[in-house]
């Protein structure tokens, strides 16, 4: 499994295939039994999750992905937490603003009174704030309306612009690989198909195989 | 029965700023290390002894007593966690093997003060002005006690808002694996946190061993309130405790009075915070904590 600069990658799979703990297990959140994990060649399996984020990993759980109690910019502010010097925190909270304009009317709200589409919004802001070379994404679109749906698949596709690699992991299959490039499909924690995004459940039978779906739009 | 119901008010504040004193750093090493730490008691007696040591026995005053009483806590503060607490929970100790330990420190620590000072009372020699405002009687030390809680408070205000430690530990205290998940070393917030709690418990012990006798049970006597405090205002949360602090520290003077009224003894008066805490917690639980969500 591997994921290039620039570059969106989805991990799909039935429930209780071992996504979220493949995220966890990369950033050091979940022990790993085996295998390696490799960032820009250089062995980093089992890193502890704080040196993680300092050499260029951005984390979004699926739950709990924002700090309720603190506002939106202090939430931004804790997602900066290894950039030196204030006049860089400001230069990236603006850069952030710009890409989530939404985040910043609110700047001074607190987070627990966000609606869904925005909290998650927030949760993606506060990980870009550490400047991440690769954004791990654990379900952002979970229990959203179709509206912030397309919103912040929107915002990924200007993340990746600016170079930075996601890996998205995703229940609605459909959605996650309509921005994406490319695919894993994982069943029982083993990796058991992979492809081109556009490509990866051409045939009708590997819907039904591996994600158990035989409707039109799975 | 005349009531100078203003005094009553008065001696709230003074009971109020001890317990916010002392609860505020019980309440909020609480929510980040996940225990109530029972040697917090103690941590009180120390800052008691040392304060004594420094006024009295050097007498450098209090200002100095204050200072050292809260840095040399502050640090047995974070040694206690660093050296006990923090191993017991790298091996999965529960909170009920966290806290039947803070229990063995605090005796631990308690008799290791009787036997360096003395386990008979000792007194601050130190003469307190008092004087009389419109229906009040006011001592120094009272006047010194709310000045000095409530400026402590306000400097833990701008610490925890202003500061990228404090927003680390408001955000730890909230969501400890997202904070990990930011980069947050949690440890190290952690830490900051027992020093301070354990400093800010050695003023309440200052204060109160001031306004009445100081020995190595000085913290215990005064520790139950305080848990009642730091539950009532919601389990780590800084603006909920000091709600709270004065909550109950109204609640027992208000109390006294009633107590007086019926014709029962003022020794009741330790569960009156109790009689409050169940009330809420039945009827309410964290009413408090919720009106104070940025904590």
């Amino acid at each position: 499994m591997k994921v290039d600069e620039g570059e969106i990658v989805a991990i799909v799979g039935p429930n209780g295939s071992g996504k979220s703990t493949l995220l966890k297990s990369i950033l050091g959140f979940a022990r790993l039994f085996q295998g390696k994990v490799f960032y820009y060649g250089k062995d980093i399996t089992g890193i502890a999750s704080d040196r993680a984020v300092s050499m260029g990993a951005g984390y979004v759980p699926q739950m709990n992905n924002i700090f309720p109690n603190l506002t939106i910019s202090e939430n931004l502010d804790m997602g900066a937490y290894h950039r030196k010097g204030r006049a860089s925190v400001k230069a990236g909270m603006r850069e952030i603003f710009e890409m989530f304009p939404e985040l910043e009317v609110r700047k001074n709200a607190l987070a627990e009174n966000l609606s869904g589409g925005e909290r998650q919004m927030l949760a993606i802001a506060r990980a870009m704030m550490a400047q991440p070379k690769v954004l791990l994404l654990d379900e952002p679109l979970a229990s959203l309306s179709p509206k912030p749906v397309s919103v912040i698949l929107s915002k990924l596709e200007k993340i990746r612009e600016t170079g930075t690699a996601i890996i998205i992991v995703e229940q609605s299959v459909k959605k996650a690989l309509s921005v994406s490039s490319r695919g894993y499909v994982l069943v029982e924690g083993a990796c058991a198909m992979e492809g081109e995004a556009n490509s990866l459940f051409a045939e009708e039978s590997s819907k039904q195989r591996y994600l158990g779906l035989e409707a039109k739009g799975y | 029965m005349t009531v100078n119901w203003a005094q009553i008010l008065f001696n709230s504040v003074i009971t109020g700023s001890i317990y916010l004193l002392g609860a505020v750093g019980l309440s909020v090493t609480y929510g980040l290390s996940g225990f109530p730490n029972f040697a917090h008691a103690e941590f009180i007696t120390l800052g008691a002894f040392i304060g004594y040591f420094v006024a009295e026995q050097l007498g450098l005053g209090l200002p100095a007593a204050l200072i050292v009483a809260f840095l040399v806590t502050g640090i047995v503060g974070f040694l206690c966690y660093r050296g006990v607490f923090q191993p017991l929970a790298k091996r999965g100790a529960s909170i009920i093997h966290l806290m039947v330990a803070s229990i063995a420190l605090g005796f631990i620590l308690r008799y290791s003060i009787g036997a360096a000072w003395s386990w008979h009372p000792l007194y601050f020699t130190t003469t307190w002005s008092a004087f009389d405002v419109g229906p009040l009687r006011v001592t120094g030390l009272w006047l010194w006690l709310i000045f000095v809680a409530v400026g402590l408070a306000f400097i833990m205000h701008l610490i925890l808002t202003r500061t990228k430690i404090g927003k680390a530990i408001r955000a730890t205290s909230s969501n400890p694996e997202l904070a990990l998940a930011s980069g947050i070393n949690i440890d190290r917030v952690i830490w900051i946190t027992w020093f301070v709690g354990g400093g800010l418990a050695a003023i309440a012990g200052i204060f109160r061993g001031a306004d009445t006798q100081i020995w190595p049970m000085t913290g215990w006597d005064i520790i139950l309130p305080m848990f009642a405090v730091a539950i009532l205002g919601g389990i780590g949360n800084f603006y909920g405790a000091i709600a709270a602090a004065f909550v109950i520290g109204l609640a027992e003077n208000v109390g006294v009075v009633a107590l007086i009224a019926v014709g029962l003894s003022t020794e009741y008066r330790m569960a009156i915070p109790f009689l409050i805490l169940i009330i809420t917690l039945i009827v309410k639980p964290q009413w408090l904590a919720m009106l104070f969500r940025r904590a």
